[in-house]
């Protein structure tokens, strides 16, 4: 391969936003790839989001981002397995004003253990920093928290937009501090995969009437 | 729990998650539950924990077989055929994208003590050790029949007609010997016993095709197989159903379907409450099959199939070494009535440890002592690991559920591929919603 061609091919890589109901995965994905805020009486339980694609360039290198959502599975801890397949990051969200999020956190930690390998990228995002005046987590508590997980640490708001840019930003370029998350990302990573044939000796999966027309490919 | 649904789904097997995702994607507010605290009811792929748990719950997993969280085996042993109705539903859902999926090596027949490649095409055909140097060309000359076969052009009938003559007329027109049809009828054909020779020839027609032109799509195999496992498909149609607003429960006991003083369903209780629908599908675990449900038999047994999930941790001998493969013994090399089945995977495809391969001897059950009807099969695989025998009875319902709202699927059958749940899950599409299953392009989210 020459390096021209190199350059110009991103590289992928899977995020999966996890946490309580109604802690803002949706909205924290929304204001980050639709710079984009849904007050709460339009922006009911998720329906219909099921993951978003962003291009960043990340210390000289093209990104190519598929943020996933939960499809509201959280709700009741239905999320499937198949869920954290591939994933190189994780974004672990909880609300700022809601204690009962914050100690859900330990669970959400162990379904990770039983998922994800422990190279995966983990940070926690303490969201709604909007609400400050009925915080009930305090920033340094969740700071603590974070570091004994080994995760990165950021506090949110979707509403104003703080933070969330760098949350997402960090995320990536300690993913990309960590090659061996994306280099041969056909062997495990999403966006070369996932019906696409990514996997060494996998097979692409298309209609027989309608086969794939070039440049229409998979979303992700 | 207090709204009222359109459609409640018990199970979370592969028809009810089809079921669930397309209904939902059609607008029906869906509330999806299982008893598992795990997705995939009887197509579940379990985890060493879960297997143990499940056939011999005093006993924990042998430390040498490696990590839990690397196994996911398959209950049913089932692949997707390549260009079947199953690979339609998932390209037209866009349910692709949460899968990845690999060939299956190698599709083999015994015949006469021991196993050989499938030939698929004339070419095949030609270097088949199967056949005789004179068969080979009767069996080239039959292929190119069926690959020159077109409905308007009554030049490339040879003086068939598909419709009115039995597979044996074709067969014999063709001079076939018996074992040439035995590899076609159930090895290419796919038919579990010898009905279909005295059938009309257009179904075994329409079968030999979809196995050839299958083949022809990826070439080692006309099958394909989810990474992770089986249990993969009904999970991302879970998540299709989810996407578009379903609900999910796990680890829900279902206590009463609650039904009217007519028999109409009303709703389901679950520790101690009851959610309304206007509906209830089910599979038949949820509607008597173990004895349950008041006493109402909305299902009754068909039969049984025995299988068996063994732990090699060599390939299958005489099978190049192949990572995954299907054998098909048929009946009357071992002479049974109906095929004996083993399906094999391996470290290759996410489901086992490296160096463990993972064999499902399968059969439909002919006699009182069903684990010896597979033991044709058994003795194919070499020295055997381990072993979890296990006889399902097959259910199918007793009514078409459409005087009280109540529908159910039928059990997972002992054929080799996924074709016969797409067919349940278009007939209770229809007994559900009153007309065909028409699938429709999910739209795809716009790309930046």
């Amino acid at each position: 391969m020459s390096p021209a061609t190199t350059s110009t091919q991103p590289v992928n890589v899977k995020l999966l936003l996890i946490g309580n109901s109604s802690v803002g995965k949706s909205s924290l994905l929304l204001r980050f790839s639709d710079e984009q805020w849904l007050p709460e009486d339009e922006s009911s339980a998720t329906i219909g989001v099921d993951f978003r694609v962003h291009k960043m360039d990340v210390k000289g290198k093209k990104v190519k981002l598929s943020i996933w959502d939960t499809a509201g599975q959280e709700r009741f801890r239905t999320i499937t397995s198949s869920y954290y397949r591939g994933a190189q990051g994780i974004i672990l969200v909880y609300d700022v004003a809601n204690r009962e999020s914050f100690e859900a956190l330990p669970r959400w930690y162990s379904e990770l253990e039983t998922y994800v390998s422990s190279s995966v990228v983990k940070i926690l995002v303490g969201n709604k920093v909007d609400k400050e005046f009925s915080r009930q987590v305090p920033t340094a508590e969740a700071e603590k928290f974070a570091a004994r997980m080994s995760s990165l640490f950021v506090e949110t708001s979707a509403k104003t937009s703080v933070g969330v840019k760098e949350a997402f930003t960090e995320v990536v370029e300690q993913i990309m501090d960590t090659p061996e998350l994306w280099e041969n990302t056909s062997a495990r990573g999403q966006g070369t995969a996932h019906g696409n044939g990514g996997v060494p000796g996998g097979v692409q999966v298309v209609g027989l009437m309608d086969e794939q027309k070039p440049g229409e490919g998979c979303a992700c | 729990m207090d709204e009222e649904y359109d459609v409640i789904v018990l199970g979370t097997g592969l028809t009810e998650c089809i079921l669930s995702g397309l209904l939902s994607v059609e607008g029906k507010k869906v509330l999806h539950m299982d008893r598992n605290d795990y997705y995939g009811g009887e197509s579940a792929s379990l985890n060493l924990t879960q297997l143990y748990r499940k056939f011999r719950p005093d006993q924990a997993p042998p430390a040498d077989l490696g990590r839990d969280r690397d196994y996911a085996v398959d209950l049913v042993p089932k692949f997707i055929i390549a260009s079947g109705e199953l690979t339609k539903i998932l390209v037209h859902t866009d349910v692709t994208r949460y899968l990845e999926f690999k060939q299956i090596a190698g599709s083999y027949v015994y015949r006469e003590g021991r196993i050989s490649k499938v030939p698929s095409t004339e070419m095949e055909a030609v270097r088949s050790p199967l056949m005789g140097l004179f068969e080979k060309r009767r069996a080239k000359k039959f292929f190119e029949f069926l690959q020159g076969w077109k409905d308007e052009d009554p030049t490339t009938h040879q003086g068939i007609n598909l419709d009115e003559d039995s597979m044996k007329t074709v067969y014999e027109k063709f001079g076939l010997e018996a074992g040439t049809q035995d590899f076609i009828g159930h090895a290419m054909a796919l038919y579990l016993d010898d009905d279909y020779i005295t059938k009309p020839a257009r179904p075994s027609y329409d079968r030999i095709v979809l196995y050839t032109s299958s083949m022809a799509r990826y070439g080692k195999s006309p099958y394909i197989y989810p990474l992770y496992g089986l249990g993969e498909l009904p999970q991302s149609f879970a998540r299709l159903s989810a996407i578009y607003g379903g609900t999910y429960m796990l680890d829900k006991k279902i206590d009463a379907i609650v039904t009217d003083s007519d028999g109409k369903f009303v709703g389901v209780t679950s520790g101690g409450e009851t959610v309304k629908a206007k509906q209830v599908i089910g599979d038949p675990s949820y509607f008597g099959a173990n004895g349950g449900d008041g006493g109402k038999v909305r299902v009754v047994e068909e039969g049984k199939v025995v299988r068996a999930i063994c732990f090699l941790k060599h390939p299958i001998p005489g099978t190049d070494d192949s990572d995954s493969c299907q054998i098909i013994i048929p009946q009357n090399q071992v002479n049974r009535r109906h095929d004996i089945y083993i399906a094999m995977v391996s470290s290759t495809h996410n489901v086992c440890a490296k160096g463990v391969y993972v064999a499902i001897v399968s059969t439909v059950v002919e006699t009182d002592r069903p684990e010896q009807e597979i033991a044709a099969g058994l003795s194919l695989l070499g020295p055997i690991y381990d072993k979890f025998v296990d006889i399902t009875p097959l259910y199918t319902p007793t009514s078409s559920g459409q005087a009280d709202n109540i529908f159910i699927t039928r059990s997972y059958d002992a054929t080799s591929h996924f074709e016969t749940v797409v067919e349940d899950v278009q007939d209770v599409w229809k007994r559900v919603v009153g007309s065909d299953l028409v699938l429709k392009k999910r739209e795809v989210e716009v790309q930046n």
